[in-house]
């Protein structure tokens, strides 16, 4: 919501009319969604990366709008698509093949496609302090500009944004030392021990084929 | 060998759905014990990334609901089929959702993988999979080449090992064997 938030104050601050926000997740605003649609002249979808596609929730909102592939077969109009994909992820390559089912979907609505804005690290974001993302911000109120202006996004714009689209092998092998210290497992590590489950972060719960029931994989720090 | 099969088409009535039950015929037929969970079934509440799975109840999902099941077949299986048809671009939201709820199955702790930067496993042995697609109405080559890629970018963060991605254009006994012989 922090992104979405930037994303519509550049909108704003370009000129373009006041959006009207909808959570998916809220049924009454599911409904809303797939009619506003109809209706809007732009529609900015955001979504996390999970499981590394779109959430099971948004693919049922993309089920819901079928009956606008016959609409724009038969002529009609759909509005301008633009998408934003957050993921936990460092790189960028984690949202790409996402990115390219997006890209297919404004085809198969016969929606001109404005793009798609990805970013990683999304869970860093959540947990540090808004003032320490200045520029995360200034990039997408520049993006939100963009949209409202031109109806679409800038390539150069999307590339700056997206970050680092692979880690060279040299950070790789800093990477697998780095993630097998107390301090990158932190965040997680604080939160497990506010739930009292600290003890149980190494939990198997399900049978496993071929392994003893719940063997857990051992923790290489031990 | 034991099979699960996530069959994610949400109309009983379809054709669809009898495909994906003869194909678990053709699976069990050389003798292999395979178990179809029909997920229009089920409860599955989605997962609304709280992440309590990781850090409140690891292993397992907070919300009390059949995504346990689901897990629990997953990870009973030496393969795991998932079976839908491709609407609007890809599977159903129905087989999306309950793939969502397996992200208990990895660690929150991130790993260097491949060159990429993956979740750690939390378990030794995790299942081969396989991919079953339904042409629905409207896919084309490539709706069924992205829904390919995506599922087996699924398939490689959630340790899956990828063995088959099939079209349901023959047979349901065809591509149960295609699938066995590359499992």
């Amino acid at each position: 919501m922090k992104m979405l938030s930037r994303l519509a104050e550049g909108w704003v601050s370009a000129g373009g009319a006041a959006p009207e926000p909808l959570h998916l997740a809220h049924p009454a605003d599911f409904d809303r969604a797939v009619a506003a649609f109809a209706r809007a002249e732009v529609v900015l979808l955001g979504m996390p990366l999970y499981t590394d596609a779109m959430p099971g929730l948004v693919m049922a909102f993309i089920e819901a709008l079928a009956p606008r592939v016959a609409v724009a077969a038969a002529g009609g109009r759909n509005p301008v698509l633009a998408f934003l994909v957050q993921s936990g992820f460092p790189e960028a390559l984690h949202s790409r093949p996402l990115e390219r089912f997006l890209e297919k979907l404004a085809r198969r609505l016969g929606s001109p496609y404005a793009g798609t804005i990805v970013r990683g690290g999304g869970e860093a974001l959540r947990m540090r302090p808004d003032a320490s993302s200045q520029r995360l911000w200034a990039q997408l109120r520049t993006l939100g500009g963009q949209l409202a202006r031109d109806r679409r996004f800038g390539a150069p714009e999307l590339k700056a944004i997206a970050g680092i689209e692979r880690f060279s092998p040299v950070t790789g092998a800093l990477l697998s030392v780095a993630f097998r210290l107390p301090l990158a497992q932190f965040p997680w590590n604080r939160q497990l021990k506010q739930n009292g489950a600290w003890d149980r972060r190494f939990a198997a719960p399900y049978r496993c084929n071929g392994s003893t029931p719940g063997e857990p994989v051992p923790d290489p720090r031990r | 060998m034991r099979i699960t099969i996530l069959n994610g088409e949400p109309d009983p009535g379809s054709s669809f759905h009898r495909y994906v039950h003869e194909l678990a015929v053709g699976l069990a037929d050389p003798g292999h014990r395979v178990l179809t969970l029909d997920l229009g079934g089920l409860d599955l509440k989605g997962c609304s990334g709280c992440f309590g799975c990781w850090v409140k109840t690891p292993g397992r999902c907070v919300k009390g609901d059949d995504s346990g099941r689901v897990c629990a077949a997953v990870m009973e299986a030496d393969l795991l089929v998932a079976a839908s048809r491709v609407t609007m671009g890809f599977t159903s939201s129905r087989l999306k959702r309950a793939a969502d709820q397996m992200i208990p199955l990895v660690h929150p702790y991130l790993e260097w993988e491949g060159g990429e930067v993956h979740h750690r496993p939390r378990y030794s042995n995790y299942p081969g999979f396989a991919l079953v697609l339904g042409p629905g109405s409207g896919a084309d080559a490539e709706d069924l080449e992205i829904s390919a890629g995506l599922w087996m970018r699924l398939a490689r963060n959630l340790k899956f090992r990828p063995v088959l991605t099939a079209v349901a254009d023959r047979s349901a006994v065809e591509v149960a064997l295609a699938i066995l012989a590359a499992a």
